[in-house]
């Protein structure tokens, strides 16, 4: 009998570790998405089911507030980090090989490297210092801290994308008649599409989700959902929580999957 | 013939100083209007180069450069009346074979319908009329080298560069689109520069080969001459097989060298007109491997012993061990009713005259 190859899902063991990472990822989420539709206050007794806790969320006109704020934030921060990015891309690939381009990667890609606490107290002294000067408390702080902090998330997946694009494209434009403008507009732009799509979908979500930076940089009457939900459980826990949490998962899956699609269809 | 290309004292390097890298160096080269003309040589040789230049995509560091008359130099690839088929094809991926094939009339600004008839007429021209609005991705790679063929030569360009446009086809494929090349070329007028390292593929498609080594033009004419009249060895080793023998020169004059054979006998060879080796001294000379014939033994300019035979169907190499211990190959046509001869088989060599020839080392 020819010999198996070797394959690691026939290791003894393999199966009860894939089992438990699996429960210990998903089973939280499905008891969170399952108690929002409990009847009762319980997040440990099912009383049966009701939408009574969507229809809370829904209600409450705070709720409604900081999810309007959180999403225009990510809109615009997600938006702005990728025009930024995409300029970044085009300089660091578009190029010949330039003194210093190792140490631009580096400095573009910091903020994935340094503590999020440590930007975030650094933001608050640097905001803070600004307020006193200025007197301005807008929402321009943490539309520029949230821009900040996406860009290296926006760069990755826009750079990934250039750099497997052939020179050749732009030298055949060029070739064929094409300036410099029109290269970049029928050639480059559209083939960038799907890296500059994926850059700004994760800014998105990275934006809707932080916590720390908002927390830190934040003036009075400008929580964002993570936020508010933060400052909620500190008090009781309701299975209106849940319902809110349930939503931000569905807006999350709904990213990713479109996400998914986008680069399947056109990234070829 | 009118000039279509016109190449003055070209120079190429890359770097500075000490670390520069000389790609280019003395080229000097005209090419006629709608001639076939070929850059033969191994990779590393600056035939590229050369084609980028002519392109626009680099420009020469000293030299100059005319297109039908006009000088270039300085213009960038896009105001050039030049078209370029690239080795990677480079064929838009997101646009259909049509939109491909229409790009350069678009960027020139023509309209529509102009850009419409053109498009059509270049896809019958490649016979790709099926397959107007595939994405690249959905066509083989012969069909996306006939795109890349019809998106170069529709705007109609003076000259069409060719870098390696065959290198990633399979034989049968290549051997269908070299046809395919010299027909477009014929039905188009068009002069085509073709970069190749393949000898054969220059052999057999172009008006003219300019034969590259280290960044210089070793030999320039048609195929008939670089074969037959190699000017140096680097030429004769690159161009077909051929057999290096080394000989003692016993007289000049004429432009003729009387060399001693290996068993004593003596031939004249013709001798290029850059050297005058004095006499006694030893020269390299050639022979081709199928302009020596067999004779019987003691005939014949020279005398050899089979070492062996290897039988290529159409024809057999035999490999032959001269009187002076040289190697030798011999290649002869196969015919029913002449059987190879076996190893050891004593035989006469002969050879016509202006087979023999002298060459620059």
């Amino acid at each position: 009998m020819a010999r198996a190859r070797f394959s690691i899902t026939q290791l003894p063991g393999f199966g009860l570790i894939a089992i438990v990472t699996f429960v210990m990822l998903y089973l939280p989420i499905i008891i969170l998405v399952m108690f929002s539709f409990n009847e009762g206050v319980s997040q440990s007794r099912w009383e049966g089911f009701s939408l009574q806790w969507y229809q809370a969320a829904f209600n409450n006109t705070q709720v409604r507030d900081v999810s309007l704020r959180s999403l225009w934030l990510a809109v615009t921060a997600s938006g702005l980090a990728t025009v930024l990015a995409t300029l970044a891309a085009l300089g660091t690939t578009r190029v010949g090989r330039f003194p210093g381009q190792t140490m631009i990667y580096a400095l573009i890609n910091q903020p994935l490297m340094v503590p999020e606490i440590v930007t975030g107290i650094a933001l608050l002294i640097f905001v803070a210092a600004i307020k006193v000067q200025t007197g301005y408390t807008g929402m321009g702080y943490l539309v520029a801290a949230h821009t900040a902090f996406c860009i290296p998330f926006a760069y990755l997946p826009i750079r990934a994308r250039l750099e497997t694009l052939d020179h050749a494209l732009e030298a055949a434009a060029a070739d064929l008649y094409a300036s410099p403008i029109q290269a970049f507009r029928y050639i480059t732009l559209p083939l960038m599409v799907p890296g500059i799509l994926a850059g700004f979908m994760l800014g998105f979500v990275i934006s809707l989700d932080t916590v720390v930076i908002t927390e830190f940089v934040k003036s009075a009457g400008q929580d964002t959902l993570p936020t508010y939900m933060l400052g909620q459980l500190r008090r009781t826990v309701t299975p209106e929580m849940n319902a809110i949490a349930t939503l931000f998962l569905a807006l999350s899956l709904v990213i990713v999957t479109a996400f998914f699609l986008i680069t399947r269809t056109r990234g070829r | 013939m009118q000039k279509e290309i016109e190449i003055t004292g070209l120079n190429k390097s890359f770097g500075q100083g000490a670390s520069a890298f000389h790609a280019l160096s003395g080229i000097d080269l005209s090419i006629g209007s709608g001639e076939f003309f070929t850059l033969l040589g191994p990779s590393g040789c600056g035939k590229t180069t050369l084609l980028r230049i002519i392109a626009g995509f680099e420009e020469p560091s000293t030299g100059v450069l005319k297109i039908n008359g006009k000088e270039v130099t300085g213009l960038g690839p896009s105001k050039r009346p030049i078209n370029t088929v690239f080795q990677s094809y480079a064929l838009f991926p997101h646009m259909s074979v049509a939109d491909n094939i229409g790009f350069g009339l678009k960027m020139l600004g023509k309209p529509k319908s102009e850009i419409k008839s053109t498009v059509a007429e270049m896809l019958q021209l490649v016979r790709m009329e099926a397959m107007a609005d595939r994405l690249p991705s959905e066509i083989s790679g012969g069909q996306q080298q006939r795109v890349a063929l019809a998106r170069a030569l529709a705007p109609r360009p003076r000259v069409l560069l060719l870098d390696e446009p065959l290198s990633a086809l399979d034989l049968k494929l290549r051997k269908e689109m070299q046809s395919e090349l010299k027909r477009l070329q014929a039905e188009t007028g068009i002069t085509f520069v073709f970069v190749t390292h393949d000898q054969e593929e220059a052999l057999t498609m172009s008006d003219r080969i300019a034969v590259m080594s280290a960044g210089e033009i070793l030999q320039l004419g048609p195929p008939q001459e670089i074969y037959n009249a190699p000017v140096n060895r680097f030429v004769a080793d690159f161009i077909g097989d051929t057999n290096f023998l080394i000989l003692r020169v016993k007289e000049i004059g004429n432009g003729e060298a009387v060399l001693e054979l290996p068993g004593g006998r003596q031939a004249s060879a013709r001798l290029p007109e850059s050297i005058s080796p004095p006499v006694g001294s030893r020269v390299t000379a050639v022979i081709r491997p199928e302009q020596a014939e067999p004779t019987a033994a003691g005939q014949g300019e020279m005398q050899a012993v089979v070492e062996a035979a290897t039988f290529f169907g159409t024809d057999t190499h035999l490999h032959l061990l001269l009187d002076d211990a040289q190697g030798f190959v011999l290649r002869r046509q196969n015919r029913p009713d002449q059987p190879s001869p076996a190893p050891g088989t004593r035989l006469g060599l002969s050879f016509a005259p202006g087979a023999l020839r002298v060459l620059e080392d």
